[in-house]
């Protein structure tokens, strides 16, 4: 019989994908833009929260890391962290247990910073990484095991289209990673018929990510 | 007061003292990056938080565990006995055995479900029965039999992991018993009474005390876990609505939530949670609950008090295990000696749990008991009283000395073809010196349980 995995936690399971994603690429840029800050260009961070429609204000290099992380906006760390969190305790009988300790870890760094008062510093992205490496390397390990861990990678692959296409890289490597989008979906719809194919350069940034979602949400019947 | 020291507890100590202690700080760490949690509402905000963990465990000898074991099995037949005939036959009643009025006014007698025999007909299938050691007589004595929603079994069963990767030495030098087939005798029991289809474990949800037990079970046993509208109900049969819309048919929900929540259209209609319908497709038999609804009058407080009575009628045998002794204002014999002895005695409200509506004479003012009598008297069905155990304490390492706690020992029990007593248990302990209540909804802790032989 086929795995079954109730709506909510499948789209649990896709949002744990997708912001563990968030974070992660969120957290390589600021670290190349902190290090832009510092002596090359103090007004990168303002670049770069432009790309996510966030006017981000802050005073020196340090200051960005606070604002980036824990700053009031859609992008912030901490609340990225904590909505992986969430989606991680509700679904956690599907997740990987080495894995979902280190999913609490990460949101308890961010976390004990706001608890702590303590200075946000460079090693704190470093660590934080570290922990999603981790946790790619846990799940990883099961990734093709179950449907419901498809959920899982199509959240991530979701996640990193997104940005792809957000920061316009190379759009042939954005196909690849659209194709295995459509493939899982195939996999999931448990359709005969072959899947729409999606491409980068057919559409603009938002309609792809729109046919995107509109496949995710006929895959997922609440 | 602390129990003599065994040979085997001698063998733990000795292994203890060699152990490097600051890796008791591990545990913490284990429960909090896992989020082993019991959580609860305080001042209306939502609080997750582990329960307090004590490494030290208790161990009962495989002899003296036998004889446990044995006793709860005997009760628990007689409890599933005692709830069968009650909601078919009543001979029990009809036999003067217990008071009818007694039966009917208990608050989890539910008269809708009279005739109706529930799959194998078994109605407790997974059972916590609360046990203390009496320092008087060295004896196991029942405090209280949990037959709906028993929960606590997933805390050992964590931290027993955790504890073997922290101090294998213990595991490697000590005859313990090992305690990871509990899931399977879930999963066994749902087997047992399912009707047809998958089974699913049917928490209330994330926010739920004890949502960490529920998806630990469910993962364990091979269960789906499920929330009430993930479950529909279509010509009085159970389905499973999965991520696709497929509708794939239950044939046994070990439901985690309490009778009253369980059926909007049967029970409270202002219920927000709860599978609408089900009720109708567990009575055409279509659908095993587990355990079964009305199992509340069988763990009333006041019913507790005619368990022995009940093993003795329907197995013809004396029990195994005993009760503390108990009194019920209900009988005017007994009305009188409660009067009489109140500031010796522990009332209990019967309509409450977890710790609550428990009153310890010795500890009341005159005027304090001149009020409780006054309530008792207007309302002796709601109270029974018992003589104080004096139960032993456990020996804990709280915040790194060694001191001494008020222990109780939750086992279980799980019913299918057989009544099987779990090789383990949750030993909950009083965060406080000489505290009686153990409970974790006030602030007690809990402790592994070590079934051992040399």
């Amino acid at each position: 019989m086929d795995q079954l995995v109730t709506a909510n936690v499948a789209t649990n399971l896709y949002w744990l994908g997708r912001n563990l994603e968030r974070a992660n690429q969120t957290l390589y840029k600021i670290s190349k833009t902190y290090d832009l800050i510092v002596d090359v260009d103090r007004d990168a961070g303002v670049k770069l929260y432009k790309t996510f429609d966030i006017e981000l204000k802050y005073d020196n290099a340090v200051d960005f890391l606070h604002q980036a992380i824990l700053g009031e906006h859609s992008a912030n760390i901490l609340e990225t962290t904590a909505n992986a969190r969430e989606s991680a305790i509700i679904s956690r009988h599907r997740i990987d247990s080495e894995a979902f300790g280190e999913i609490i870890e990460l949101h308890a760094l961010f976390d004990s910073l706001v608890k702590s008062d303590l200075e946000i510093d460079y090693k704190l992205i470093d660590q934080a990484q570290s922990l999603i490496s981790e946790i790619w390397g846990a799940l990883s390990k099961r990734e093709h095991t179950n449907k419901s861990d498809l959920f899982f990678r199509m959240g991530k692959l979701v996640e990193e289209a997104d940005f792809r296409l957000r920061f316009n890289k190379d759009a042939a490597i954005t196909d690849t990673v659209i194709q295995e989008i459509d493939a899982i979906v195939k996999v999931l719809s448990e359709d005969d018929a072959p899947a729409n194919q999606t491409q980068s350069q057919s559409s603009d940034e938002s309609d792809l990510i729109t046919l995107i979602n509109t496949k995710i949400h006929q895959v997922i019947v609440e | 007061m602390l129990e003599k020291n065994t040979e085997l507890h001698a063998k733990f100590w000795e292994i203890f003292n060699k152990q490097d202690r600051h890796k008791i700080d591990e545990f913490q760490t284990y429960m909090d990056k896992f989020a082993v949690n019991f959580n609860l509402y305080k001042d209306g905000n939502f609080i997750e938080q582990s329960l307090p963990f004590d490494v030290v465990p208790r161990i009962i000898s495989k002899e003296e565990f036998a004889k446990i074991d044995k006793g709860l099995q005997q009760r628990v037949k007689a409890l599933n006995l005692f709830l069968e005939d009650l909601y078919t036959d009543a001979k029990i009643v009809k036999e003067g055995i217990i008071p009818e009025t007694f039966v009917k006014e208990a608050s989890g007698y539910l008269k809708e479900f009279v005739g109706f025999s529930p799959s194998q007909k078994i109605r407790a299938h997974i059972n916590g029965i609360d046990l203390v050691k009496d320092s008087a007589d060295d004896e196991w004595v029942i405090l209280e039999d949990n037959l709906r929603v028993p929960s606590g079994s997933s805390y050992p069963l964590s931290i027993r992991d955790t504890y073997r990767k922290i101090y294998p030495d213990f595991f490697e030098g000590l005859n313990i018993e090992p305690i990871k087939n509990y899931p399977s005798m879930i999963a066994e029991s749902m087997g047992y009474v399912n009707t047809g289809g998958i089974d699913v474990v049917l928490t209330p949800g994330r926010f739920n005390s004890a949502y960490y037990e529920h998806s630990y079970l469910a993962e364990k046993s091979g269960a789906q876990l499920v929330r009430p509208h993930e479950l529909k109900v279509v010509d009085k049969k159970v389905y499973f609505k999965n991520y696709n819309g497929k509708l794939i048919r239950v044939g046994s929900v070990y439901k985690r939530l309490d009778d009253e929540f369980l059926d909007p259209k049967f029970f409270n209609p202002d219920s927000l949670i709860g599978v609408p319908g089900i009720i109708d497709a567990y009575l055409a038999g279509n659908v095993a609950l587990l355990n079964a609804v009305g199992n509340g009058v069988a763990d009333d407080k006041g019913i507790y008090y005619f368990v022995p009575k009940m093993i003795e009628y329907y197995l013809g045998e004396k029990p195994i295990l005993k009760n503390a002794p108990t009194y019920l204002p209900y009988f005017e014999e007994d009305r009188k000696y409660i009067f009489d002895n109140m500031e010796k005695l522990v009332i209990k409200d019967v309509a409450e749990a977890g710790g609550y509506g428990v009153l310890f004479g010795h500890e009341m003012t005159a005027l304090q008991i001149a009020d409780l009598k006054t309530i008792v008297k207007a309302n002796p069905r709601r109270f029974v009283a018992q003589e104080l155990i004096e139960f032993y304490d456990e020996k804990c390492y709280l915040n790194k000395e060694l001191v001494n706690r008020k222990a109780d020992f939750r086992a279980y029990v799980v019913v299918a073809e057989d009544v099987k007593v779990w090789q383990c248990g949750l030993t909950r302990y009083a965060l406080e010196e000489g505290n009686y209540l153990v409970n974790s909804s006030q602030g007690g802790g809990f402790k592994d349980t070590w079934v051992m032989e040399l």
